[in-house]
């Protein structure tokens, strides 16, 4: 039984449309990557997952039905917009939302110090949130999403304003949890996280679900949407290319939905002045998944793949 | 615990250990007893506590028969002299602070002398004596008409419908003002601390992770018996300091003693105190959720609070006990009736159809106001740094679907 199942939810907003007939499921024991651009709806789909916002239509089912305050008590939650309580104190402020969460003030303290001393925060459980820094805001909030050991974790954007030491730490909690057989529902935008992490992705843009799959399986379907090519000359403007990327010598060429990759070797040979060195076909990074997709999608195509999502449940 | 005790627990204890709540409930006290302490300080140290001497020439205290104290301290002794000059040998050794003459044609003429060096006896001592010449004038009748004419007179106010007594003295019939505002400052001072929970909710952007803990009802009506409790704890020091107060006040001020609070006034207090707070808490949750910051809502509530006092602007008309058109629009009025009826009950009798009729109302736009709260606060707690306008907040009660939202994609 999958942990949460959103079924063609719809939101609007007033005269925007924030999120259009979006399905995906996250199972247990996942790791599941909840993409888009700015504004594509994500957050949006989260609040509806956690009951936040009700979907104009649509269903959503949590842990196989809907959410009420027992199955609450099994979800954490990490925002986007971050938020503790700035005038109290690190500690006490922890055990109350761990004691919302069903659990009681002594098993709280207990399971406290652990987590205070493995994220750098022991020290600091004096202190006042609002005499904390930012990234240890950001650790105290995660703190506080894990204290009561919940089996459905929900990220948004887990490492924003993280320094690569506290990202990779946040890295290894994620794989842990998932070791741990809870399920994870994460939004980011930080593609070599998903690619290191995630099972399974849907790419949100626009308010529509346009991806939905295995993150392996999407990257061998994408195989042929990427170019690298070493030489001389100018590599823009070419027909059927959407981005062109310099990675030290080499130049990554994102390529449109449906464009062939011999077309734009035959448009590069007919510029006189571009010498080539190395052309091959890439394996995509869904970093250029996205941007193919995505621009794509913006450039008029609509739905990449003809059925508005690429599924691979 | 339910997670609503919780939500209250936490309010009140965060609440209470605050030093701004602390000054504010233990300052008031503490000025207080410092205020009587100087009172007792300039009064005791004042006070003389030798002997009163006096002269008899009129032979109306033969009889030598002293006031019953009727439980009250006798400032100091009275000493009799047979003549002027050992009196004045008497008080120019020291022995006595003054003494008087009861002039021989005292009952023609009630001429008393009084003499003293510097400094005028207290007036506690003056009633002393004056107490002293009634009894013997009257040492004829028997004791208890003796001591009900040392009592004085005993006023009753008697509403013209004489439904309703008022007897005691001036401080009785002030109290029922002073509770009054006593009890609307309780209730405005939890709204303060209401509309700063959920503003500072916001500020926080804690609300996010709230709402997937509990819900915003069980969010509201914990913040709210939180700070209600809150309230009644500032209340209850702040009585007992009153209390305390009344009773050393009244070992020195005579005027003091034998107050009471009339019961009725007492159930009037009670039935509208927490529908008042209920609407209070409404309308300050509705506030904190549509504004972006505390100090915006603090504003907007400085206004909200006008409305509550308005009755202290119509308090000429109160006074005079009238069935005026404006002070029936004020008790029927939710945010006014609480303040209006407390304020005329001591002077008039309130027409019973008027106290039900704006007990009704006030609940149930209390009861509106909680249920307009709960859904302001669902659309409007998200909207970090934005200011919820009223045509959204319109909307939002108008719609038919609880949960809305903003854009925040």
């Amino acid at each position: 039984m999958a942990t949460v199942t959103v079924s063609q939810i719809s939101k609007r907003f007033g005269d925007v449309q924030a999120v259009s007939d979006v399905s995906f499921e996250v199972h247990p024991g996942e790791i599941f990557g909840l993409l888009g651009p700015n504004g594509a709806g994500k957050t949006t789909t989260i609040r509806i997952v956690l009951d936040i916002f009700r979907a104009d239509r649509g269903e959503v089912t949590v842990f196989g039905g809907k959410l009420d305050e027992a199955s609450k008590n099994h979800i954490g939650y990490m925002p986007e917009e971050r938020g503790l309580y700035q005038d109290q104190k690190l500690e006490p402020t922890l055990v109350y939302l761990a004691t919302l969460k069903g659990l009681d003030s002594g098993t709280a303290r207990s399971r406290l110090a652990h987590w205070l001393e493995r994220l750098d925060l022991y020290e600091h459980r004096n202190k006042k949130v609002q005499e904390l820094s930012k990234g240890m805001q950001q650790k105290a909030q995660l703190i506080a999403t894990l204290l009561h050991d919940p089996d459905l974790i929900v990220v948004d954007e887990p490492f924003a304003g993280l320094d690569p030491v506290n990202t990779r730490l946040v890295n290894e909690i994620m794989e842990e949890q998932r070791q741990a057989g809870k399920t994870i529902l994460m939004s980011t935008h930080q593609m070599y996280q998903v690619e290191a992490l995630c099972n399974r992705i849907v790419l949100i843009n626009r308010g529509r679900a346009v991806l939905y799959g295995e993150v392996d399986q999407i990257r061998h379907d994408f195989a042929g949407n990427a170019i690298v090519v070493e030489g001389q000359g100018d590599f823009m403007g070419l027909p059927g290319v959407l981005e062109v990327r310099q990675q030290n010598s080499e130049w990554r060429l994102a390529l449109a939905p449906g464009a062939k990759p011999q077309e734009v070797l035959r448009a590069l040979a007919a510029r006189e002045e571009t010498r080539i060195e190395r052309f091959e076909i890439a394996e995509p990074s869904l970093d250029d998944i996205f941007v193919s997709v995505v621009k794509g999608d913006q450039a008029g195509s609509g739905h990449p793949h003809g059925e508005g999502v690429t599924g691979h449940a | 615990m339910p997670k609503m005790w919780l939500v209250a627990k936490h309010e009140y204890l965060t609440m209470v250990r605050r030093r701004s709540f602390l000054m504010g409930t233990l300052g008031l006290p503490a000025l207080a007893a410092v205020v009587l302490a100087i009172i007792i300080l300039v009064v005791s140290g004042n006070r003389d506590s030798r002997p009163v001497g006096y002269v008899d020439e009129s032979g109306i205290l033969a009889a030598g028969i002293y006031p019953s104290t009727m439980g009250r301290r006798q400032s100091v002794e009275l000493q009799i002299y047979p003549d002027h000059a050992t009196a004045r040998a008497a008080l120019e050794a020291g022995q006595i602070q003054a003494f008087y003459v009861l002039d021989a044609g005292y009952l023609e003429n009630q001429q008393v002398a009084l003499y003293y060096w510097d400094k005028q006896p207290s007036e506690s001592v003056q009633t002393q004596f004056d107490n002293l010449v009634r009894v013997n004038l009257l040492a004829n009748t028997p004791d208890a008409i003796r001591n009900r004419a040392l009592k004085g007179p005993d006023v009753t106010i008697r509403s013209a419908d004489g439904s309703r007594d008022i007897r005691g003295n001036f401080m009785a019939f002030v109290l029922p003002f002073v509770v009054g505002f006593f009890f609307m400052m309780a209730v405005m001072s939890s709204a303060g601390y209401l509309l700063e929970a959920v503003t500072t909710e916001k500020e926080n952007r804690t609300m996010e992770v709230m709402v997937t803990s509990l819900t915003p009802e069980q969010l509201i009506s914990g913040k709210a018996f939180g700070l209600i409790a809150v309230s009644l704890t500032q209340l209850l020091i702040w009585l007992l300091t009153i209390l305390l107060a009344l009773a050393i006040g009244a070992q020195f001020t005579p005027v003091l003693q034998g107050i009471w609070v009339p019961l009725t006034l007492l159930g009037i207090v009670i039935a509208y105190f927490f529908p008042a707070f209920v609407l209070v808490g409404g309308l300050m949750t509705a506030i904190g959720s549509a504004v972006t910051d505390t100090r915006q809502g603090q504003q907007i509530a400085g206004l909200l609070n006008l409305l509550f006092a308005l009755p202290f602007f119509f308090i000429i008309l109160i006074m005079e006990g009238t069935n005026n058109p404006i002070l029936v629009a004020l008790t029927l009025f939710p945010t006014t009736a609480f303040l209006t009826v407390a304020l005329r009950w001591s002077v008039t009798t309130v027409p019973l159809w008027q106290l039900a009729c704006s007990w009704v109302l006030l609940v149930a736009t209390a009861a509106f106001s909680v249920w307009a709260a709960a859904r302001i606060l669902r659309v409007g707690m998200l909207r970090y740094g934005q200011r919820l306008s009223l045509h959204a907040i319109i909307e939002t009660l108008r719609s038919r679907q609880h949960a809305g939202g903003t854009y925040h994609a």
